[in-house]
């Protein structure tokens, strides 16, 4: 690791980051919420300073990114992204939250996960709402696939940031510049927000409420400005509008960007998209009886379905319904969803279809090779063959993501909380889902956890958004020891 | 004719050995070490690089009618042919041993470098014994006029039914029509009053129909019934015979293959087929991978002599059809005679088509039996034909017409059935009658 670099391009980072402070402070000074613009105020001129001083404090030797080594890249990532969750939460504080409450839903936000602190959704602005949701849209895809976008000169060494940061075992690149690539995602990403932010005008909703909700549906974020979520709104054409965005949002955009652009056949092609509809299709048919039995009709059986199962698969964790109330049948196939996630390169979280496909696929070549120990016995995606040191990643990605879950759960169950709750609050965070069940459910909150619990899921949101071991690495002490400042 | 062989190996010797009785032979080679091998035939042997113009220029390349390019590189071979066109040279042939070239042919590419026809010979072969295995119990198997003919060769085991019978007392059903039958050495065309005997391989030319019942009587293996398939040796041949078979996933195939990187290559090209690692004359490998219950077992090794030992081994551990690729033409019937099913060769196919197209005529050479003893004549009846019934017609011996294909139907002719002008004959014969019935039916015609 060369220290220089890291603090001079994450200084750099942050400083780019500092902007979009500004859009919340309109918003708050629109409805003349002053306390909070003084707050965005705060945190704007705090993430610019800090911003400066990194760059400064990284010298000329901090310039020389032309060579950033895969830890360097890593170790950027991961501390700006742990950097902005901190800037970011300054506003809540301002507002009255108590630091740890505001780490949590700045992390929340950042790393589309939707778990909330807020009890009183009444003592915040409209600024602060808008805040949340903009946190959420902008981690979605990437900060810095954002500014790789935006800043030519990263995309020189962005290539090690831009893969540490998606979503997925992929390196695919749409064309052949980085940041062609950048912004033809956000070409996908900002053009479906703005569809979706139409479609809820159309459904009746307020402009306020529908451009949040089309942040954090595309997203796969899950924050509302509305205290009982999607459900608050009461309306069928509102739960399938966003069932149908969530969807997007959970698969891949390059292949949607391609799909547009060449048809729809790269959709029918791509074997984990037909494997994400073919799970999504599975849960809410899953889910159907249950909900029968429970009284609903046919059609509020199915649209409370389909928006639960693709809320949770997506990891997006809007409530249309309060599912906390579902016969433990169902609230099971929900839990299931939540170790899924949605496709490699979309806005979701979780250990994402691809990945499943593959361990299933390594299952059943150990089983194979008992039968056939001579067998050349290659796992193939799509009609490609898989390489074996990226089968490897994805067995070790498995194996510390449940470890990192389990962790969790056993703190947060150590420090008061029922089983159910624990477990659920713990993949919640750990899969950006948000809801968990029980205590943590769709309409109660995080906020009555211990904070030393809070603090443990806010570092596994973190891990989780950076899919485990760019965060992970860093806990051997490889890197630091190897460690030089120029 | 003036014909211009470049390259004096297996192919180029047989090409060679076949034209040098009617035609003026150049034969182009590097190696002095092959001129000696040519010393025995009438032909003119010229040393040097077929590619090199001076060279072909020797070998009096203008004057030229054809010229065959078969030496063991791609590369040279088509430059060879681009060379001599660019000489004079009215025709070009092309052998290659890569997929790339031929599927560049059928784009056109190579026609670029006026290249008349491409020829690859593994190819050829993969698809022949694709063919043989799709018909269960065959031991040969062509289809003609798009299927709606089909050749299939059967041998009369000890349980056959129709073995002891006189033909004409079998009352084959109206489509199908014994054409020829191997016994011992002898290869003949029989009569209504032939009898059949156990060990006989018969020919039957039929529609689909008329074979089913010919297949009922003669074989017991189940039609229909997914077929077990092993293949041993991954190479040119192996590869794309599995990945035909995976293709039309028409068979569960297991490909054993001895190099580990090579194996790697084809489990990656291949969707379902099952790639081992190993050799297959390691009775271990095929006893544990249960290789005798395989329905059929290729072996297309690049090597006689593991061919037949890997052939022999399936045949001990129960394999029920063998097909085995020979490479030196002076195996094939020993390998039959030791109990090999089929014993095939990627050259003599290859080979005979190309004479054929050189020698050309009104027919065209649609498949040989047998390897070459029996062949398969197309012929067109001419306008102006006076139309009369099969049995009023007396063609020359050793020859039977299999089938008359029309626009409408295609029908396996009883003696009742009349040739009519406009009529496409396939004609059954064996090789020694093949320029008579070239000749019967042109004057026929004329």
């Amino acid at each position: 690791m060369r220290l220089a670099v890291i603090v001079h391009v994450t200084g750099t980072l942050v400083r780019l980051f500092a902007p979009a402070l500004l859009a919340p402070l309109a918003v708050a000074a629109l409805y003349r919420e002053w306390r909070d613009v003084a707050g965005f105020l705060v945190a704007f001129a705090t993430t610019a300073i800090a911003g400066v001083l990194m760059r400064r404090a990284g010298g000329p030797a901090g310039d020389d990114i032309e060579q950033l080594r895969r830890v360097d890249g890593m170790a950027i990532v991961a501390a700006t992204w742990l950097l902005i969750a901190h800037l970011g939460a300054i506003p809540y504080v301002w507002a009255g939250v108590d630091p740890i409450d505001a780490l949590f839903e700045s992390m929340s936000g950042f790393t589309t996960t939707g778990a909330t602190v807020f009890t009183d959704f009444a003592a915040f602005g409209r600024g602060i709402f808008f805040w949340r949701a903009l946190t959420q849209w902008l981690g979605g895809l990437g900060v810095i696939a954002l500014f790789v976008a935006i800043l030519p000169r990263l995309a020189i060494a962005g290539r090690e940031l831009f893969f540490a940061e998606a979503a997925g075992p992929t390196d695919e690149k749409l064309t052949p510049k980085l940041r062609q690539t950048a912004i033809a995602l956000w070409q996908v990403y900002v053009a479906l927000s703005v569809a979706e932010v139409m479609a809820l005008l159309l459904a009746g909703m307020p402009l306020f409420d529908a451009v949040c909700h089309a942040f954090t549906t595309l997203a796969a974020g899950g924050f509302s400005p509305h205290p009982l979520s999607i459900a608050g709104y009461n309306s069928a054409a509102v739960d399938w509008i966003i069932t149908g965005f969530m969807f997007a949002a959970g698969a891949n955009f390059a292949i949607q960007y391609r799909a547009a652009r060449g048809g729809h056949v790269a959709l029918v092609q791509d074997e984990e998209f037909r494997a994400y509809l073919a799970v999504t299709v599975i849960a809410v048919v899953a889910l159907l009886p249950f909900l029968a039995m429970d009284g609903l009709t046919p059609l509020e059986a199915l649209r409370h379905a389909s928006f639960q199962a693709v809320s949770i698969l997506t990891t997006t964790g809007y409530a249309s319904v309060d599912f906390e109330l579902w016969s433990d049948q169902a609230k099971m196939v929900l839990f299931i969803l939540m170790f899924v996630g949605g496709c490699a390169g979309s806005a979701a979280g979780g250990p994402k279809v691809v990945r499943h496909i593959l361990m299933a696929r390594l299952t059943m070549r150990e089983l194979k090779r008992t039968l056939h120990p001579r067998g050349v016995l290659p796992v193939k995606l799509g009609g490609h063959v898989v390489p074996e040191h990226t089968l490897r990643d994805v067995q070790v990605f498995m194996l510390f993501y449940m470890l990192a879950f389990a962790v969790g759960a056993t703190v947060v169950v150590a420090l008061g909380a029922d089983l159910i709750s624990g477990i659920t609050a713990s993949i919640a965070c750990l899969g950006n889902i948000g809801p968990g069940l029980n205590a943590v459910g769709p309409m109660a909150n995080f906020a009555d956890l211990h904070p030393v619990s809070k603090i443990v899921l806010t570092l596994e949101m973190w891990i989780g958004r950076l899919e485990v071991i760019t965060v992970l690495v860093f806990f051997r002490s490889e890197p630091w020891r190897s460690a030089r400042w120029a | 004719m003036r014909i211009i062989i470049v390259g004096g190996g297996e192919i180029g010797f047989a090409l060679s050995k076949t034209l040098a009785g009617s035609h003026e032979v150049f034969v182009i080679d590097q190696a002095a070490s092959v001129a000696s091998r040519f010393e025995s035939l009438d032909v003119q042997f010229v040393r040097g690089s077929g590619s090199d113009p001076d060279v072909l220029e020797r070998a009096a390349i203008a004057r030229a009618d054809v010229l065959v390019a078969c030496t063991g590189l791609d590369e040279v071979n088509i430059v060879a042919c681009a060379v001599a066109r660019q000489l004079g040279a009215p025709r070009a042939f092309c052998f290659v041993s890569r997929e790339e070239f031929l599927e560049l042919h059928e784009q056109k590419g190579l026609a670029m470098f006026g290249i008349e026809r491409v020829i690859w010979p593994e190819a050829q072969l993969a698809a022949d014994i694709e063919r043989i295995i799709r018909v269960p119990g065959a031991l040969d198997a062509e289809t003609f006029a798009d299927g709606a003919i089909q050749l299939v060769e059967y041998r009369l085991d000890a349980s056959s039914a129709i073995a002891g019978h006189r033909i004409a007392d079998l009352h084959l059903a109206h489509g199908a029509l014994i054409v020829a039958v191997r016994r011992g050495e002898a290869f003949f065309i029989p009569r209504g009053d032939s009898e059949l005997a156990h060990g006989d391989r018969i020919v039957v030319v039929g529609t689909p129909d008329g074979l089913r019942d010919v297949a009922r009587r003669v074989t017991t293996a189940a039609d229909g019934a997914r077929q077990r398939v092993a293949i041993v040796g991954g190479g040119d041949v192996g590869l794309r015979l599995a990945e035909r078979l995976d293709a039309a996933d028409a068979a569960d195939v297991t490909i054993i293959e001895r190099s580990p990187e090579r194996g790697e290559m084809i489990a990656a090209q291949l969707r379902r087929a099952l790639v081992l690692n190993g050799d297959g004359t390691d009775l271990e490998l095929l006893e544990s991978e249960d290789i005798g219950r395989s329905d059929v077992l290729v072996s297309v090794i690049d090597n006689d002599e593991r061919n037949l030992f890997a052939s022999l081994l399936a045949r001990q551990l129960g394999v029920r059809r063998i097909i085995t690729r020979v490479s030196r033409a002076a195996n094939l019937r020993l390998f039959e005679r030791v109990g090999i099913d089929v014993a095939i060769s990627a050259r003599g196919a290859a080979v005979a088509s190309v004479l054929h197209q050189i020698q050309g005529g009104t027919t065209r050479l649609l498949a040989l039996v047998e390897q070459g003893a029996g062949r398969i004549l197309e012929l067109d009846v001419p306008e102006g034909y006076a139309s009369r019934a099969l049995r009023d017609l007396a063609p020359p011996h050793n020859s039977i017409v299999g089938a008359i294909v029309r626009p409408s139907e295609a029908i396996v002719p009883r003696g009742a059935d009349r040739i009519e002008p406009g009529d496409r004959l396939i004609v059954f014969t064996t090789h020694d009658a093949a320029d008579r019935v070239r000749n019967y039916f042109s004057h026929v015609s004329a």
